[in-house]
């Protein structure tokens, strides 16, 4: 049972022949895959560390780009406010110049043509008076005379005022 | 298995003038076979995220790597992949006697011993590399001359416990189903099955005792401070 003999070298012989196959087959590749694995963790975090930083900038960076493009946006719109103000302003001025010189031309046009009325209506109105008078007298005097007292005739009326119109 | 078997027997061979347990040499060949497959299909193909086999071994031995690195300080990896090694033969070992037909290596006192005088003559080795000759002898006759009886039986004591205890553990189990087989019908399995499942416990935890005890004394070999 407690019998010792050649086994016991054999049994040295083959643990030792086991601990070189397990070290060349197990223990090394196993020591380099975890010390892999560490470095790899190790270089991921760094990784994720870093994309973190650059993320923050690019987050920094996008808001300052669309604060610039806000306020800029707001300029924009101002000048177009202030843009159309103006020509609104500028229109509006136009039209009341328009809007007085056409009353300007439409008066003129009036009293003149009023003016061309009331200096042949006078004419007919002398003629006609000479005719009357020489009809009614039944004898013509002569002509500048008569002409002489139907002016005196009508200029003594413009005292009087005949309607509206001014002679 | 009968009444004629008798218990602890074995097969010898004979060759170059030496006599061998060829049973037990088989035993621990197959033991080893069963080790260096399973470690060789555990490390093959190694990824970033491990499969089971690969988790499993990294369980293993990461577990031994701590108790190493927390024993035996820095110059503890030195001595890794023996203590890894020793771990993983001792438990196929004792566990290879629970199948019938199989008996362990460890039941033998060949290997027990065997294993424990070579970590016991790489304890005496270290100490003479890391500490010097002169302060290895002297730390014989410590604190006083007179103790150098005590501190011979000490290290003597070693390799004795450290291989009876292993050998002794798991021969007894190897009786115990033996016996329980004989004694108990085979149509009433559960005292079977109950020493079976202690007997997996026990080949685990004494193969985990001769590491951790390997350890110790490899450590107390190393750190310079006694």
């Amino acid at each position: 049972m407690v019998d010792l003999n050649a086994t016991l070298i054999a049994q040295i012989i083959n643990f030792l022949i086991l601990v070189v196959i397990l070290t060349w087959v197990g223990y090394k590749p196993l020591m380099k895959a975890l010390a892999d694995r560490q470095a790899h963790i190790a270089e991921s975090l760094e990784t994720a560390e870093r994309e973190k930083v650059v993320a923050e900038e690019l987050k920094l960076e996008y808001q300052q780009q669309l604060a610039q493009a806000r306020s800029q946006a707001q300029a924009i719109v101002e000048k177009a406010t202030k843009l159309a103000e103006q020509t609104k302003d500028e229109i509006l001025q136009e039209a009341r110049a328009e809007h007085a010189r056409l009353l300007k031309v439409a008066a003129d046009e009036i009293s003149r043509e009023r003016e061309r009325a009331l200096a042949q209506m006078r004419s007919e109105v002398v003629s006609l008076s000479i005719a009357a008078a020489g009809k009614v007298i039944g004898n013509n005097l002569d002509a500048a005379a008569n002409a002489g007292l139907v002016t005196d005739f009508i200029n003594r009326l413009d005292d009087q005022k005949l309607g509206d119109l001014k002679c | 298995m009968g009444g004629a078997h008798e218990i602890g027997a074995h097969k010898l061979a004979h060759w170059a003038g030496l006599t061998f347990n060829i049973d037990t040499l088989y035993m621990t060949w197959i033991s080893m076979a069963i080790v260096i497959v399973f470690v060789f299909v555990a490390t093959r193909g190694l990824k970033m995220v491990p499969g089971k086999w690969q988790n499993f071994m990294e369980l293993v031995v990461s577990y031994l790597l701590d108790q190493i690195d927390s024993n035996m300080g820095s110059k503890g990896r030195k001595m890794a992949p023996l203590l890894i090694s020793l771990f993983l033969f001792l438990l196929v070992a004792n566990w290879l006697g629970l199948i019938p037909g199989f008996s362990s290596p460890t039941s033998d006192l060949n290997t027990t011993l065997g294993l424990a005088l070579l970590v016991i003559a790489l304890v005496h080795v270290l100490s003479i590399v890391n500490k010097g000759p002169v302060a290895y002898i002297k730390h014989y006759f410590q604190p006083y001359f007179p103790f150098v009886v005590i501190n011979l039986i000490e290290e003597i004591a070693k390799p004795v416990t450290l291989s009876f205890r292993l050998m002794g553990n798991i021969f007894a189990g190897e009786v115990l189903i033996i016996i329980l087989g004989i004694l108990v019908p085979m149509w009433i399995p559960i005292p079977n099955v109950i020493w079976l499942a202690f007997s997996v416990f026990v080949g685990v935890v004494q193969a985990f005792i001769f590491t951790m005890l390997s350890m110790s004394y490899l450590s107390n070999s190393m750190n310079d401070s006694h």
